[in-house]
């Protein structure tokens, strides 16, 4: 009968999940003080989508264990980004988090904690859907001009049937890693963790600054497609140049330090351009004067 | 005379007949067998239909029949181009019909190095670069097709677009539906794919002893 059961788990995982929901230990010869933090993060990973998605994360930090360039500073950071980013808030992560307060504030006196109120774009809600699902949904919003319209979605836990559809929201989780924005997370999270790779092997002393520019992508809605674009024209116009050899830049840390001094919430992004194409004019004038020299 | 008893009774026999197939079509473990008994079902059940009168099953069972034949044809293709192209070139361009399209932009990075690998990729058109190592790969290249045999699932490169062209993909799970469903596909799978490998150790030999000649053909420093 257990053998059944597991054959016909086996074949439904992809609609009800994986049999397998063994936590992943951290990785081996983790640097000084870096054990918290991955330990939390794999809690926080397993929490949000389950083991298989920790044990992934696992599986990429150990591109950074154990390597000489890296310091147990920069590995921590890494580590602590990491988790942040593979966590990203969408709108099921912000019902499971409402359930969670609700469970933490069971014993409080004051009840259950306020509404919560979230705007969202129309593709940014159904980008939480399958691919399979979503990818027509969106092709006809696309066609009606909707994708960008704005909704006011309510996260309560005031009442029975409040919370009851967020657990049907938080529910969602199953079908996660088949959806739009994972698909576009992964991508992002493998170019970070390819850029900060390049830059240890081009420009070591830039690494740093480079894992610092997760924390340009944040939150969800607005603030993070700015965030978003900010990032892809700081590795687009500044890292991936210099690391393929075709912009001469010296310090590669003070530029991104620079441009991300420059960043606002400008869709147009007009002061990043401009002082990524200054920092690049300069970077150029100074290689072109080298070689002449 | 009535001739109606007749057909009754030879229905019946042939449904009992056809009850046999259907239960050997179902004890079948892989497809070819399955499909060859699908499709003795099929003319079993559109025969005892026709005196019967029977017309939704004969409906039915005539549309499962070129159905079954199709797939049954689209197997066994499959096991004569793996297994000839074992014999030949080792090319897997008989994936092709498994795959599907995918654009990509210039600048585009079709996967990283050190990211667990899911897909191999056919390239069609545009130019494609292996950034570690510089390599650009030329157009009908195969590229990704070890990651699914090796133990740790990981990518060794990473492909980038630097002109805008068109690939094909395959995802390794249904590359390995192929194979489970068709153990002679299997078999000639893992011929072609140990000896593309052996063919790249090969190569590395040759490059190998191409770095060691002039070091040993070189006079020594007086």
């Amino acid at each position: 009968m257990a053998s059944l059961l597991s054959s016909l788990r086996y074949l439904l995982a992809d609609f009800i999940g994986e049999d397998d929901d063994t936590p992943p230990f951290p990785p081996d010869g983790l640097p000084d003080g870096a054990a918290p933090v991955v330990s939390e993060a794999i809690h926080r990973l397993i929490d949000y989508q389950g083991a298989g998605y920790a044990r992934l994360y696992v599986e990429r930090l150990r591109r950074f264990v154990g390597r000489r360039d890296v310091d147990a500073a920069m590995f921590g950071e890494i580590a602590r980004l990491m988790a942040m980013r593979m966590s990203y808030e969408d709108p099921i992560r912000i019902a499971q988090q409402k359930l969670a307060e609700l469970e933490i504030g069971t014993g409080n006196p004051r009840g259950p904690s306020a509404d919560d109120v979230r705007k969202f774009r129309f593709d940014e809600l159904v980008g939480a859907l399958p691919a399979a699902v979503a990818e027509p949904v969106l092709d006809v919003l696309e066609r009606l001009g909707w994708t960008r319209k704005r909704v006011s979605i309510r996260f309560s836990t005031k009442s029975r049937w409040g919370i009851r559809r967020l657990k049907i929201e938080a529910g969602l989780r199953r079908w996660r890693l088949f959806s739009v924005r994972y698909a576009r997370e992964r991508a992002w999270v493998e170019r970070w963790l390819h850029m900060i790779g390049r830059s240890l092997a081009k420009q070591p002393m830039a690494a740093s600054a480079i894992v610092q520019t997760a924390d340009m992508v944040q939150g969800y809605g607005d603030a993070y497609r700015q965030g978003l674009i900010d990032w892809h024209a700081i590795i687009d116009g500044l890292a991936k140049p210099t690391f393929d050899g075709a912009l001469p830049l010296g310090d590669l840390a003070a530029a991104i330090a620079e441009a991300r001094a420059a960043v606002m919430p400008d869709p147009r992004q007009v002061a990043l351009k401009r002082v990524i194409a200054e920092i690049r004019a300069r970077a150029l004038a100074a290689g072109a004067n080298a070689a002449a020299g | 005379m009535d001739t109606s008893h007749l057909a009754e009774h030879a229905g019946t026999a042939s449904s009992f007949f056809a009850s046999i197939f259907v239960v050997a079509t179902l004890s079948m473990r892989t497809m070819i067998p399955l499909r060859v008994f699908g499709i003795l079902t099929n003319i079993i059940l559109i025969a005892s239909a026709i005196p019967t009168r029977n017309y939704p099953t004969l409906v039915l069972h005539a549309v499962l029949l070129p159905l079954n034949t199709y797939r049954l044809h689209q197997m066994l293709q499959l096991v004569r181009d793996v297994k000839k192209s074992v014999n030949s070139d080792l090319s897997m361009e008989w994936l092709k019909p498994f795959m599907t399209e995918r654009k990509c932009a210039a600048g585009e990075m079709v996967f990283y190095k050190d990211e667990k690998a899911e897909s191999m990729f056919y390239i069609v058109s545009g130019r494609f670069q292996l950034v570690e190592s510089g390599i650009e790969l030329p157009v009908g290249a195969i590229v990704g097709e070890f990651g699914m045999l090796s133990p740790s699932n990981l990518r060794t490169q990473t492909l980038e677009c630097i002109e805008a062209g068109v690939i094909l993909s395959v995802n390794y799970t249904q590359v390995e539906e192929l194979y489970v469903q068709n153990p002679a596909f299997g078999f000639y799978f893992l011929r072609l794919a140990s000896a593309r490998l052996f063919e790249n150790i090969e190569k590395l030999e040759q490059r190998l002893a191409q770095h060691a000649t002039p070091a040993f053909a070189a006079p020594r420093p007086a």
